[in-house]
Formats: C-alpha cells, sequence, structure tokens
C-alpha cells in the first residue's frame, strides 16, 4: 500500500502519466560502443528479456564515437520518459570526464543509473617465459629492471592502462606503457613475448589462461574471482586496497520519472537473473553484482568517479 | 590420415540438414547484404546474434560464418555493376570489373569473380584443415616492426596501382595517409584534425570514404555525360567468359590464392591487403598490363580469388589463437562467447564437431555461393537495364541508409556527401581514388605499429633491420622502388622511340 501510495504522488508530482502508461511505444537501449563487444552482447540479452516482460518491443541501436560519449550524450538529452536509456559503462561515466578534460553530459546528475548488469575483473597476465611465478616476484623483477619491462594495453586511458599505472604507483616500480588498439592485439604481442605483461579483462583472459599460453598472477579485485578461485588478489599479494573492476550498466535520461525507473529496475533485475541470461553474462566474467538498487548505483558511480579521475591525473594518461 | 577423418568428421557436421539449412541461410542474407550498398556484415551479424542465442552453436557459427563470405561475394557484385564497394576487400574489383561492366561484359566479369571466389575458397578451406596450427605459429611471429614493413611494402606497391600518372598517385597515397590521422591518438590519446566535432574522434570511416569517392562520384560524373549514359544498356554482351578469357583468368587465379592464403593469416589489415597486393602483383606480372584499369579481366579475377581466400584463412587466427583478424571475426568471437564457448586454441580438441564443422561448412558455403550466383548473373545484368533516373536515385537511397546505419549518425551521411564531391574533383583532375583508399586503410596502421616499435626498442630505429621478416620486407621495397623509378624511364622512353619510328 505505502510503495501504491508513493507511485501515485510521484505520478503526480511529477505532471506524468502514471507508471502503467509506461511503455507507451518500442523502447530503446542506445549501446555506446560498437556491435558484437561485451557492452553490445549483454544489452541485447537483456533487451530480448524485456521486450517478453514490457510487452513493448525493444531494441538496441549502437551509437558508437567518441569512447562510447556520443551515444551516452545522445541519450543524456534525450526525452525522459524511459524510451530511450543506454548503457552506461565506466569510461564513459568514470574515466572520460578526467581523461578527456571535459564531456557534454554529467555523469551523475544527467543520468538515472538504473541497473549495475555487469562487473569483470581484470587479470594480471605475463608471458611464459617472465622468470617471474608471482606477483612479488613480478615487484622485485622490475625494481631489478627498472623501465625494461613493457605492460600492453587495450588504449589509453582503459582499465588495463590504468590498473598498470595503480600498479606502478603502488609497488613503486617503472615500466612502460605499450598502448594497443583492443585488446587482441596486445594479447598477442604478450603470447609472442613482445611484451611481458598487461592487466586483460577475466573474460577474454580466461580461455588463454587455462590452456596455459600465458600465465595468470593475479586478480584486481578485493575478492578472489570464483572462475579462478586458486588465483590470489593483488590485495593479498602485498597490494593493500587494490581493487579495480570493468563494469556497465543501464541508465535512463536525468529527469526519468521515478516510476519508471523503478519498473525498468526490477525488469532489468528479473531480466538478469533469469537462467539463460545469467549463464551467459556469467560466460562474459562476471557474476552477478553486490549493487542491486538504483540508489546504490549512483553512489557507486559517483565513487568510481572520485577513484578514476585521480588515477587518470597520476597516470598521467590526460592529453595537455 | 588424421587429416582425413577429421575432414569426414566435419563434413559430417557441415552436411546435416539443419546445418547445411542454417549455411544457406547465412550465404543468401550475406549475398543480399553485400549487393545492399553500405549494409555490411558487421551491422547484419550484430542484429542476428540474439536470434543465434536459441540455435545450437555449430548452427549458429556456421550462418554467421556464411553471412560473412556471403556478404564478399555480393560485395563484389555491387562492385562490378555500379562501382560501390561494399567491402573494403571490393574496391579493387571496381577498378577493372566496373570497367568491364562499362564496356558490356559484366556477365564474365561476375562469373569470373565468381569462379575465382570458389577456387579460392576451395583450396583454403584446405589450407586452413591442413596448416591452421602451423600457420597460427606465423601469426605470433608478427609484431609491430614486421607489420610495418609490410605497410611500407604495401605503399610501395600501391603506386603501381595507378593506371596514369606515378606523381599523381604517389599525392592520392600521401591524401590518404593525411585523411588518415584524423581521429584519437593511440598513444597519447590526443585528438587530431577533429576540429572539435566529436563524430571525428574515431577517424573517418572506410566504408562512408569508400562509398564517396567510388560510388557517389562515379553517379554525379554519369550524370554529367548525358550522351554516353547508354554505354551499359545496348550492349550486355555475353553472360558466361570465352575460352580465351579462362585462359587469360587462371594464372591470376592460381596467384591470388596464393596470395590472399599467405597474407589472410596475419591479423590486423592482411586479408585486407591481399586484394591491393594482388591487383599489383598482376599488374606487374601480366601480358595484358596496358589493360589494367580498363577492364582487364585479369584484374577481377587475381583480387576476387585473394579476397575470398585472404576471408577463409583469417580464421586460422580466430579458431588457433583465439585472435579477430578484422571486425567481423570479433563478432564471431562474441557469438562464440554467447554459446560458452572461450575461442581459443582448446576449440579445437575440445570441440573438434565445431572446429571440423565450420572448416567444412566453408567449402559447402563456397559451393552454395557459386550454384546461387552464376545462374543469378542474368538477372544482375538486368538491372543495369534499369533507366538511369530510378537506378541513381534508387543506388542514392540505399547508400544513404547503409551508411546512416553504420553508427545510426546522420553525421556519417554527410561525410559520405563531402567525399563524393571530393571523388568528383578527383576524377574531373584524371586523379584515381584507389591509392588514396590504400593509403588511407594503411597509413593509421602503419603509424600505430611504427610507434609502438619506436616505443618497445625504446626509440631504437634499426629495429626495423634486425628482425629478419621486417628486414626483408624493406628490403623487398627498397628494390621495388628502384625498379618501378627504372621502368617508368624506360618505357617512358621506348614510348618516346615508338613514336619517332612510326612517323
Amino acid at each position: 500500500m505505502k510503495r501504491l501510495a508513493l507511485l501515485l504522488m510521484l505520478a503526480a508530482t511529477s505532471g506524468l502519466a502514471p507508471a502503467q502508461a509506461w511503455p507507451t511505444r518500442p523502447v530503446r537501449i542506445v549501446a555506446p560502443y560498437a556491435a558484437g563487444g561485451p557492452i553490445d552482447i549483454s544489452a541485447r540479452l537483456i533487451a530480448a528479456k524485456l521486450q517478453e516482460s514490457l510487452g513493448q518491443p525493444v531494441v538496441v541501436e549502437n551509437r558508437p564515437g567518441a569512447g562510447g560519449n556520443l551515444g551516452v550524450d545522445y541519450v543524456a538529452k534525450s526525452a525522459p520518459d524511459g524510451h530511450t536509456v543506454v548503457v552506461g559503462a565506466i569510461a564513459t561515466h568514470a574515466i572520460n570526464p578526467t581523461l578527456m578534460g571535459s564531456v557534454p553530459y554529467d555523469p551523475i546528475k544527467d543520468f538515472r543509473h538504473v541497473a549495475l548488469m555487469v562487473q569483470v575483473p581484470n587479470v594480471l597476465i605475463v608471458n611464459l617465459e617472465l622468470p617471474a611465478q608471482n606477483v612479488g616476484e613480478l615487484v622485485a623483477l622490475a625494481k631489478s629492471r627498472p623501465g625494461r619491462l613493457d605492460f600492453a594495453s587495450g588504449s589509453t586511458g582503459s582499465t588495463g592502462h590504468l590498473a598498470g599505472e595503480l600498479f606502478k604507483g603502488m609497488t613503486g616500480t617503472y615500466m612502460v606503457h605499450i598502448p594497443y588498439k583492443g585488446a587482441a592485439p596486445a594479447v598477442l604481442d604478450l603470447m609472442a613475448g613482445r611484451v611481458q605483461l598487461m592487466f586483460d579483462n577475466l573474460a577474454s583472459a580466461l580461455p588463454n589462461v587455462r590452456s596455459g599460453k600465458v600465465r595468470a598472477l593475479a586478480v584486481t579485485t578485493r575478492a578472489r574471482s570464483g572462475f579462478l578461485p586458486e588465483l590470489p588478489t593483488l590485495d593479498e599479494s602485498g597490494l593493500r586496497g587494490f581493487d579495480m573492476t570493468t563494469w556497465w550498466g543501464l541508465m535512463a535520461p536525468g529527469k526519468t520519472p521515478q516510476p519508471v525507473v523503478e519498473r525498468l529496475h526490477a525488469e532489468t533485475l528479473k531480466a538478469m537473473a533469469a537462467p539463460d541470461v545469467r549463464d551467459r553474462l556469467r560466460a562474459m566474467g562476471s557474476e552477478p553484482p553486490a549493487i542491486r538498487t538504483p540508489e546504490q548505483f549512483t553512489a557507486f558511480v559517483a565513487a568510481e568517479q572520485k577513484t578514476y579521475a585521480e588515477l587518470v591525473r597520476r597516470s598521467g594518461a590526460k592529453p595537455d | 590420415m588424421e587429416i582425413l577423418s577429421n575432414l569426414a568428421l566435419g563434413f559430417g557436421v557441415a552436411l546435416s540438414p539443419f546445418n547445411l539449412l542454417m549455411c544457406l541461410v547465412g550465404v543468401v542474407l550475406g549475398t543480399l547484404i553485400g549487393v545492399l550498398p553500405g549494409v555490411g556484415p558487421v551491422a547484419t551479424i550484430a542484429m542476428l546474434l540474439p536470434i543465434t542465442f536459441n540455435l545450437n552453436p555449430i548452427g549458429a557459427l556456421i550462418m554467421l560464418a556464411g553471412i560473412y563470405y556471403g556478404a564478399q561475394y555480393g560485395g563484389s557484385t555491387t562492385a562490378i555493376l555500379v562501382n560501390l564497394p561494399g567491402e573494403s576487400s571490393s574496391v579493387v574489383t571496381c577498378l577493372d570489373g566496373y570497367q568491364m561492366a562499362r564496356r558490356g561484359r559484366a556477365g564474365p566479369a561476375l562469373a569470373t569473380a565468381a569462379i575465382g571466389s570458389f577456387f579460392a575458397g576451395t583450396i583454403s578451406t584446405l589450407v586452413v584443415a591442413l596448416f591452421a596450427p602451423p600457420l597460427a605459429e606465423v601469426a605470433l611471429k608478427f609484431g609491430p616492426s614486421e607489420y610495418f614493413s609490410l605497410m611500407v611494402l604495401g605503399l610501395v606497391a600501391a603506386t603501381v596501382l595507378a593506371s596514369g600518372s606515378l606523381i599523381k598517385a604517389i599525392a592520392m597515397v600521401l591524401l590518404g595517409l593525411l585523411l588518415g590521422l584524423v581521429g584519437t591518438d593511440v598513444n597519447s590519446g590526443v585528438l587530431r584534425f577533429a576540429f572539435g566535432v566529436s563524430e571525428l574522434a574515431d577517424g573517418i570511416g572506410f566504408v562512408v570514404v569508400a562509398m564517396g569517392m567510388f560510388g557517389l562520384a562515379e553517379i554525379i560524373v554519369n550524370l554529367e555525360q548525358t550522351d554516353q549514359r547508354e554505354v551499359f544498356t545496348s550492349k550486355v554482351g555475353r553472360l558466361m567468359p570465352s575460352k580465351e578469357d579462362f585462359k587469360r583468368m587462371a594464372p591470376s587465379i592460381l596467384r591470388g590464392t596464393a596470395l590472399g592464403s599467405a597474407l589472410g593469416i596475419l591479423p590486423g589489415g592482411g586479408a585486407l591487403l591481399s586484394s591491393f597486393a594482388s591487383y599489383t602483383v598482376e599488374k606487374k606480372v601480366s601480358k595484358y598490363s596496358h589493360e589494367f584499369g580498363k577492364g582487364a579481366i585479369e584484374g577481377v579475377a587475381g583480387p576476387e580469388s585473394a579476397n575470398n581466400a585472404g576471408a577463409q584463412t583469417s580464421f586460422i587466427p580466430l579458431l588457433t589463437l583465439g585472435i579477430p583478424g578484422n571486425a567481423v571475426m570479433a563478432l564471431m568471437i562474441g557469438a562464440m562467447m554467447i554459446q560458452g564457448i572461450a575461442p581459443g586454441p582448446q576449440v579445437m580438441t575440445e570441440r573438434p564437431q565445431l572446429f571440423w564443422g565450420m572448416i567444412a561448412s566453408m567449402w559447402v558455403g563456397n559451393l552454395m555461393l557459386v550454384i546461387l550466383n552464376l545462374p543469378m548473373i542474368g538477372l544482375w545484368i538486368k538491372l543495369l537495364t534499369v533507366p538511369y533516373r530510378i537506378l541513381y536515385p534508387a543506388i542514392l537511397v540505399f547508400m544513404c541508409i547503409g551508411v546512416f546505419s553504420l553508427s545510426n549518425n546522420p553525421f556519417d551521411v554527410l561525410i559520405m556527401a563531402f567525399f563524393g564531391v571530393l571523388g568528383y574533383i578527383c576524377a574531373k583532375l584524371a586523379c584515381e581514388p584507389a591509392p588514396m583508399i590504400l593509403g588511407f586503410i594503411l597509413g593509421p596502421l602503419m603509424e600505430e605499429n611504427l610507434r609502438r616499435a619506436m616505443l618497445l626498442s625504446r626509440g631504437d630505429p634499426l629495429v626495423f633491420f634486425q628482425k629478419p621478416i621486417s628486414a626483408t620486407f624493406l628490403i623487398i621495397s627498397i628494390v621495388l622502388l628502384v625498379v618501378i623509378s627504372l621502368p617508368a624511364l624506360r618505357s617512358k622512353r621506348e614510348q618516346a622511340f615508338a613514336g619517332e619510328e612510326q612517323k
């Protein structure tokens, strides 16, 4: 009853149609990255389920460009009626605002953070011939050969790059950052021994780790990953407090009415809990996120933004 | 004999009624989107991904692979008929394929493309089956310095692409290189030449440039020539290649297949290079090099075989290393991951049915394409008899839709219009767009690899000569440069002499 009253009140104050009226037409989920990537795929997984539960077509629209900013900005400025939503990610909502100096949207105020969908740890992987068997040995090796080790990443300012910079800062080592265009060519050079280490996301690292093509030394999250339970965290390997995940989730324009946000949130969580979706998200290296409510999600985005602002500044990744 | 039992296993999987159907659906769909300008396999596969959730993994991947090589096929069709390269690999097919069509030889050109592609597909499927694991090791040997030197070789060879003036060809390559600089710098993340337009942050899209420079410019040029516009419609000519044609195309197909199979293995632009490389080789080797750019059948047969072979062997890094060689392969990885298959070296041993089934289905798919497309040639050619007042607006509309669908952004359509005008200006100045396109594709790759190699060597440029593979490429480039400049002088002198004798 209390909930209903709240709904009615909000519907009245916002001056919009009540929640039952949403969605009145097809819902667009903007994926701000190219088709086929993990963000696009997870959006499509959710969209298929939402379509059933909302009773309206739910389509995924790819609007790639400018590191995801184009699609995110488009939604930030779309009508806040719940018919246009976006998959916002760590890049667009935590890293880019500092990395690019400015972005045309406010990652907090211009969005309702509906549901965190995916959280994937990064894994520190090294070339097989590197004589370091654990993080301690790697740090010792890096100290004995300052500036001789190279670490690769999928792009400047990616979580892989920033994890490397954080690692350098916390261990007092110096290694050269080699940026690639995407993680795939970076992994290839790592296997061939042209670069020695890299922080790769769990999903892409897992097959190579399991087939013994690369050696994993640690995960970047505070807790160990269920996919590689024997692998220590960086935190327990001496880098106290090291905690990084790559994440993305569903977001709506900032002025979207509360009832719509609540319904979308509830349906999205239901979609994520469906066994087939859960299995496929797991296949991408993601375990169900602990963050469940929109309020927690907003707080999380704000905290991440602060963390990465600091990290980006310290890393020198920001172009002058 | 293990290979025979493996292939038998593969064909057992590929020939099951359901998988045959999936393969057919894939290649038909692929051909269709290939024919529609701008709508590429990337967008199509992305849209179809959710449908594949409910299929079994083998069927799903067979269908997606079918779309990929079906699109290559369809792309050549529009390249030949209306000078519209839908895919990077069919840019080269435009050069002579379209000229053949203009001379009423669209039928033989289409048939050549089909036959060349099928032959190349057959051979390269065998290559994948026999040598996938050892060839994957070759891909591992290619690092930044090797790629850089390979691109240098590609660019040097590119100047040979032009049929006209060498100076203009070099100027166009440079223009392409400059356009390739637009976008975010890989190393520092700084925006270059974007003028505050965030749509330019990721650079200018290849398809957008190619459609503008070739397709749109061609339409403008044709509208100008009111009296010559009847060229195609009056003489459609024979559909099948003549005996003479077969004799001329056979060696080109063989060379194209070899080149394509070799370069396709390299992730990062290898398959792309193969059609350009094949054209260059054909032009140098052929007795009919004077016909190139005016409708030489070798100029269709070689590159078409090469790009199909390259498309096939680009599955090697995907299936053995889990490394995608191009955007479509990256999508295939996505499709595999959704199905709970981690792409990588273990696929072959853990899921032999999937691995060999896919390889067998590649050949089956190629066969289907030939069977589907040869009888369709007559139908395609009918397209040319459609009056221009209907054909041109229709093509324009499809181009705009296609380009818009790339990233759902109207900005891309404007960029295409800009390049259409640029293409028209170039046509007026007798500057050919092909070298520019190659510079545009290779420039960013070259810069990226150069800077990465220099970062890794801590700024020592000698690294390019210390690695044997890289050094070989550079030496070939230097030799080629010398050879290009010598015969250019020589042939000019010969022409001058010949001219004198005739008087």
